[in-house]
């Protein structure tokens, strides 16, 4: 029997293809996410001085620039073990969060959202662009929460996509009182909205728990950076938690990179990214609420508490990732205010001279753990640099849960076409990155 | 008017912008079809539109005969972004020979079933097909698109010349300080002063303006080129990105201009960072390609 191929995957960041393999008997035999076209960033960037090396990865990905910045940022403060003034480390997280509250409201309300809200309509009809043509409202407060993040990232970064003000060493400039000021206005009008929001998806999420419950269940290790309990969006140790055995494994950042292995995939040019004698790893929002088992701030908590007793915990059901980013944007809120009313503190940048050395980064990105590894000559320039986007790590569970959703179509034409539904349902649950994985 | 948004192999930025034009994004839908854009919607095959926004480069044989559809399909087509209008960062990749970076990505003789065959050197879009207006910016201010959207949406594409980065540029004169070349990482540039006569590398006298120069000007960083080069640069006689900033540069801090040359080891990432994959930027040197790569330090490809 042939097999069910869906060319290009739609509503997803870049361009991949999915292929269900089939056995003899015409059953699911195997899932694919396929993906090609590696664009050797981490190669061409050997050479490079280190002042050109954030602009130069930053264009791994637009939707996670900062994230790509922080990182390189952070693998030359370690390299060449520079202290970066607090005052810049504060922005930094601020852009960061900004671009994650921006991330997840394009992946859960302009990828995802449309699958929720209408499962059994016209794909012709499962967007925004055609829901905002009938409820204008509807789209424009789900793009409201996109826009929130877009404005802090505009306003702390500089530019809303490949922010200028992230440099190694610190940030080129501090926010200034207007600035911070105008922000923290916009803030308040997004409570409820926010609150609105979760309460949808947490709705939406239980009228299709056929759907949620028919891609499978996933139970491989998670893997998450955490600093003093909480989130560790920029680095701190990453925790390995796995049901059932609790706290597998608390590494430092060096520790952790020494310990990934990279192989390649057999049919597509995203490298398989696994844990030394562990294997297979699930990272992003839902392996990261299942390691911290809270967020540490208020409102995000109190929606967490709710689910956990609708679905137990910790999360098994990959579409429950959805619920995390929804909880994740609340927390970023939380997070943005908190330090929008922090003293912005003293000191934007620190200075070295260039030197030899080799240093680690790692940051949350909004779809999971980022890992760079930096080795720099004398002169500061770039002598070796790896990279490890989150979707190199996810890809394993990804198509595990790409295989449940076709296992659980049925057969026949009709089988055919609600296996093609849920692959791409399935395939938006991990919210791929593909130009990331690409790199 | 049928809009349609592509991209090649990308980072996607450009598409954000599109997204980030706040009020005006409800305009763009409201008043146009948008019969395909996959980061948007689901529709699979392509069908035929009045305007077709691309984004990226083509990286293999998938990008490319997605590239030659969409200008069979689109009446007009727009290059969005300066990956597709000069390459942008991903054309560094040009460094490397395809063959090399591939072997050391995948190992010797790794088979990817289903893999495209990738292309030998990245170009530009319109080095593969024509292309009716350009729009670069890495990616475009959303008042750029903003504007060139209404522009093309009423049927007249906005043509590509323009002035340079130094023309929208704020800083003044810095006295002439004359400590030869400085980089970032070591030391802090006076604010609201021009960063090459203080001995930064600033790509602003070689690049294409639209950009308010916000990173001199406002966060005082050099220009890194992002809008890729000017007129005068890509027009005969072909201006020497490299040459011409050195010169600059020597005339600013005193430096020679070989000392100089001597002392910045990474001149591919420096000067042609968003647009080494620029046929036109090449055509000046005797030898053509490989000899501008392995005067840039790259092995070059043939
Ligand atoms: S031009 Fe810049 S923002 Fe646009 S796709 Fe290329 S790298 Fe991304
Ligand atoms: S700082 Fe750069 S862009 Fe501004 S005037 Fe000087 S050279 Fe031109």
């Amino acid at each position: 029997m042939a097999d069910l191929v869906i060319d290009p995957v739609t509503r997803i960041s870049g361009n991949a293809s999915i292929r269900l393999v089939r056995d003899e008997g015409g059953s699911p035999g195997e899932a694919r996410l396929q993906a090609f076209g590696y664009r050797g960033f981490d190669l061409f960037a050997r050479g490079s001085h280190v002042d050109n090396l954030v602009t130069l990865v930053s264009r791994i990905c637009g939707g996670d620039s900062v994230f790509h910045q922080v990182a390189a940022a952070r693998a030359v403060e370690a390299a060449l073990g520079i202290e970066v003034p607090a005052a810049a480390g504060l922005l930094r997280e601020l852009c960061m969060w900004g671009q994650l509250l921006e991330r997840h409201a394009v992946s859960l309300t302009v990828h995802s959202l449309p699958d929720l809200l209408l499962p059994s309509s016209d794909p012709g009809l499962r967007n925004i662009i055609s829901i905002h043509r009938v409820d204008e409202e509807v789209v424009r407060r789900f793009m409201a929460l996109k826009s929130l993040g877009t404005l802090v990232l505009r306003e702390a970064g500089g530019r809303a996509v490949h922010a200028v003000n992230v440099l190694p060493g610190g940030v080129v400039r501090p926010m200034g009182e207007e600035r911070r000021s105008r922000l923290a206005e916009k803030l308040g009008e997004a409570r409820s909205l926010l609150v609105e929001t979760a309460r949808l998806i947490k709705l939406l999420l239980r009228r299709n728990e056929e759907v949620v419950e028919s891609l499978g269940e996933e139970t491989s290790p998670c893997l998450a950076l955490r600093s003093e309990g909480e989130m560790g969006l920029l680095g701190g140790r990453a925790v390995l938690f796995e049901e059932g055995a609790g706290e597998r494994a608390n590494l430092s950042l060096e520790e952790l990179q020494a310990s990934i292995e990279e192989r390649n995939s057999p049919h597509s040019h995203i490298r398989v990214a696994e844990i030394r004698e562990v294997g297979s790893v699930r990272v992003g929002p839902l392996a990261r609420v299942n390691v911290y088992g809270g967020y540490g701030s208020e409102l995000a908590d109190a929606e967490l508490e709710e689910l956990k007793t609708q679905w137990g915990f910790p999360f098994r059901r990959s579409m429950l990732a959805h619920a995390a980013r929804i909880l994740e944007m609340i927390h970023a809120w939380e997070m943005i205010t908190r330090l929008l009313r922090a003293s912005p503190g003293e000191g934007s940048r620190a200075t070295a001279s260039p030197g030899g050395g080799a240093g680690t980064g790692a940051v949350e990105a909004p779809e999971g753990m980022l890992v760079y590894g930096l080795e720099l000559d004398a002169e500061g320039t770039v002598k070796t640099l790896s990279i490890t986007a989150p979707l190199q790590f996810n890809v394993g569970a990804l198509e595990r849960c790409l295989l449940a959703g076709a296992r659980s179509a049925g057969e026949g034409p009709e089988g055919d076409r609600r296996a093609a539904v849920l692959l791409e349902t399935a395939a938006r649950s991990f919210a791929p990155c593909i130009p990331c994985a690409l790199h | 008017m049928r809009v349609a948004v592509l991209s090649l192999s990308s980072c996607l930025g450009c598409q954000y912008v599109l997204l980030s034009m706040e009020e005006y994004f409800y305009t763009f839908i409201g008043e146009n079809a948008i019969p395909y854009a996959p980061f948007l919607l689901d529709q699979k095959e392509l069908p035929e539109v009045d305007l077709l926004l691309l984004e990226g480069t083509v990286r293999h044989g998938d990008d490319f005969r997605r590239l030659r559809e969409a200008r069979q399909k689109a009446d007009k087509l727009v290059a969005l972004g300066t990956c597709a209008c000069f390459g942008g960062v991903p054309g560094l990749a040009d460094l490397l020979t395809e063959e090399r970076m591939m072997r050391m990505r995948y190992g010797e003789g790794a088979v990817i079933e289903g893999a495209p065959q990738g292309v030998k050197r990245l170009l530009p879009v319109d080095a593969y097909v024509s292309v009716d207006a350009f729009l670069p910016g890495c990616p475009p201010p959303e008042d750029l698109l903003q504007g060139f959207l209404k522009l093309a949406l009423s049927g007249t594409l906005p043509s590509r010349l323009g002035a340079t980065v130094c023309s929208e540029c704020g800083v003044t004169s810095p006295p002439r300080t004359r400590e030869g070349l400085r980089r970032l990482l070591s030391s802090v540039p006076e604010a609201g002063k021009c960063l090459l006569e203080q001995g930064f590398i600033c790509m602003g006298p070689l690049t294409r303006d639209g950009c308010n120069a916000l990173c001199p000007s406002s966060y005082g960083v050099p220009c890194g080129g992002c809008r890729g080069p000017c007129d005068e640069a890509l027009l005969p006689p072909f201006q020497d990105l490299k040459g011409e900033t050195l010169r600059r540069m020597e005339r600013a801090t005193g430096e020679r201009k070989e000392v100089l040359e001597r002392e910045i080891k990474d001149t591919a990432h420096s000067f042609f960072r968003y647009c080494l994959a620029e046929p036109l930027l090449r055509r000046r040197r005797p030898g053509g390609t490989a000899t501008l790569l392995r005067r840039l330090g790259g092995e070059g490809r043939r």
